[in-house]
């Protein structure tokens, strides 16, 4: 008879059912945070570690940060009569090593996030477009 | 100015009230009768109605999908569909897309032809139920004289297609979700049954239509007289009991997620799936429309009497998917906030608590009813 001796009056189900009315009809600070991905998109911060970005005149092709890769992500190729870095993204895991490495601060990471792709060879992201020219851009 | 009676006994008579106000009912029927086949006008009417019903009760289980995910968005803060159509109103059309261009997978050990008709077993009496419930004044496909014990005994057919589901996908889970759902449709039917006869009581009738012009009259000119106010224990036990028969959350044995994939449908895919998937929102909105017609008083409002007669079944169709709405919606409502409750807790519920209230409130009923108190 143990199932006697419990609530039965189930008044539990009346306070949750009148919690839920309160999300449904929005009394009090109950806002709909949710962002709508594509057509909306979330705030990056300055520091967030997304696709790398290389300036055309401070990098030297010293090849410090093909040495500092882990996943040995990036290789020094010729582009232009210099030599600068290639970084194969679908090996990244944006530890930012290359960045603190780079001896002329010429490396550093964007907020682009957006980089999946419908092949292997287009995420190996060459120099043509990952320079960047700091005199032109400012 | 509308009467209060009823003016038509069924949708037929309506259609056929409508061409003759035309004035194209006689000369169709004319031609037929030259032909010496009038029957065939008889059975195209009925064929329009009942497209009538299927389109439109097809239509009202895809916003049903839509309104569902709705509100559990509005529960949880979140939106919900919102990029296919308005507000994401178009959602259900591409999810039917979505699935009829989906591989129909047979399992290899299955059963091929049971596994095949159940999904069909299941679909059809979801609709079946809606031909005796009364939309509107007059908007009836048929005033079957027994329609209370139709209506039972169309809904007792869904455990045997799950059954047949459950048992022809040969998967453990399949089986163990047929085999709860049964159990439990089984012991729910009988509270659910007993509730309604108390109804029947006070109508002596079986027939939905005079359940509802039973509930048309006021007290004191106001105060509608709705069985919900004659029978509150019985309108609790009878939307407990038909909330467990849908197999709703705070009773959803048959697909409980976390325990069973997905309970009788686990193996089923595609198309099959899909009806399985709309034959559940049928049933929700069946058994809304059925708690409406025996205690919230069907299509009938106190002040219908005051508009012109022609307005009437539009009206009282209106007010009818307002109330059904808001069963429906409660139902929502409750399936956002309780969990799942355990099998034995379900068993007990039904067994010891339900069954025993329900005849208590029957004999209560009878009692009542007999000394003359109502």
């Amino acid at each position: 008879m143990a199932w006697i001796n419990k609530n039965w009056t189930m008044f539990g189900i009346v306070k949750g059912l009148i919690v839920t009315m309160k999300h449904i009809i929005r009394i009090g600070n109950r806002p709909t945070v949710t962002v709508q991905y594509p057509y909306q998109k979330m705030k990056v911060w300055p520091r967030f570690r997304g696709l790398h970005a290389v300036d055309e005149n401070a990098c030297i092709g010293c090849g410090i940060c093909e040495v500092s890769c882990p996943n040995g992500t990036i290789q020094i190729v010729k582009y232009k009569t210099k030599w600068y870095p290639q970084v194969n993204i679908g090996m990244c895991l944006f530890c930012g090593l290359c960045v603190d490495a780079c001896p002329m601060n010429a490396m550093k990471m964007t907020g682009n996030y957006e980089l999946a792709d419908y092949t292997r060879e287009s995420l190996v992201y060459g120099p043509d477009r990952l320079l960047f020219n700091k005199e032109v851009k400012q | 100015m509308w009467t209060g009676d009823i003016m038509f006994a069924n949708a037929y008579e309506l259609i056929v009230y409508i061409l003759n106000f035309i004035g194209i009912y006689e000369p169709i029927n004319n031609i037929f009768k030259m032909l010496g086949i009038e029957y065939v006008l008889r059975i195209i009417i009925v064929f329009v109605e009942i497209a009538i019903l299927l389109v439109f009760a097809l239509l009202t289980i895809m916003f049903l999908t839509w309104m569902e995910r709705k509100v559990v968005a509005m529960v949880q803060a979140r939106y919900g569909p919102m990029v296919t159509g308005p507000r994401g109103l178009l959602q259900p059309v591409m999810d039917g897309i979505k699935l009829i261009g989906k591989e129909d997978i047979i399992p290899a050990k299955a059963d091929r032809w049971i596994f095949t008709l159940a999904p069909f077993l299941i679909f059809i009496p979801a609709l079946l139920i809606f031909i005796p419930i009364p939309f509107g004044e007059s908007l009836i496909i048929s005033d079957l004289n027994v329609g209370l014990l139709y209506i039972i005994a169309i809904s007792a057919v869904s455990p045997i297609a799950i059954l047949l589901a459950g048992w022809a996908s040969n998967n453990k889970y399949s089986l163990m979700g047929a085999i709860r759902a049964v159990a439990q449709d089984i012991s729910y039917t009988i509270p659910l049954a007993l509730s309604a006869i108390a109804i029947v009581l006070f109508t002596g009738s079986l027939s939905t239509v005079e359940i509802v012009s039973a509930q048309s009259e006021t007290w004191f000119g106001f105060i509608p007289k709705w069985f919900i106010f004659l029978q509150p224990l019985g309108f609790l036990l009878f939307l407990i009991a038909s909330i467990a028969e849908m197999g709703r959350i705070p009773f959803d044995f048959q697909e409980s997620e976390q325990e069973l994939v997905a309970g009788f449908f686990t193996e089923y895919s595609g198309m099959k799936f899909a009806m399985f998937f709309l034959a559940e929102y049928a049933h929700l909105f069946s058994v809304s429309a059925i708690v409406v017609t025996l205690f919230l008083g069907g299509w009938s409002f106190p002040f219908l009497t005051v508009l012109p007669a022609a307005l009437v079944p539009i009206v009282s169709l209106g007010i009818f998917l307002i109330k059904t709405y808001a069963v429906i919606f409660f139902a929502m409502w409750l399936r956002d906030t309780v969990p799942r409750v355990r099998i034995d807790q379900l068993m007990n519920l039904g067994w010891k608590i339900m069954i025993p209230l329900a005849l208590l409130n029957l004999l209560a009923t009878g009692f009542l009813l007999t000394v003359g108190v109502f």
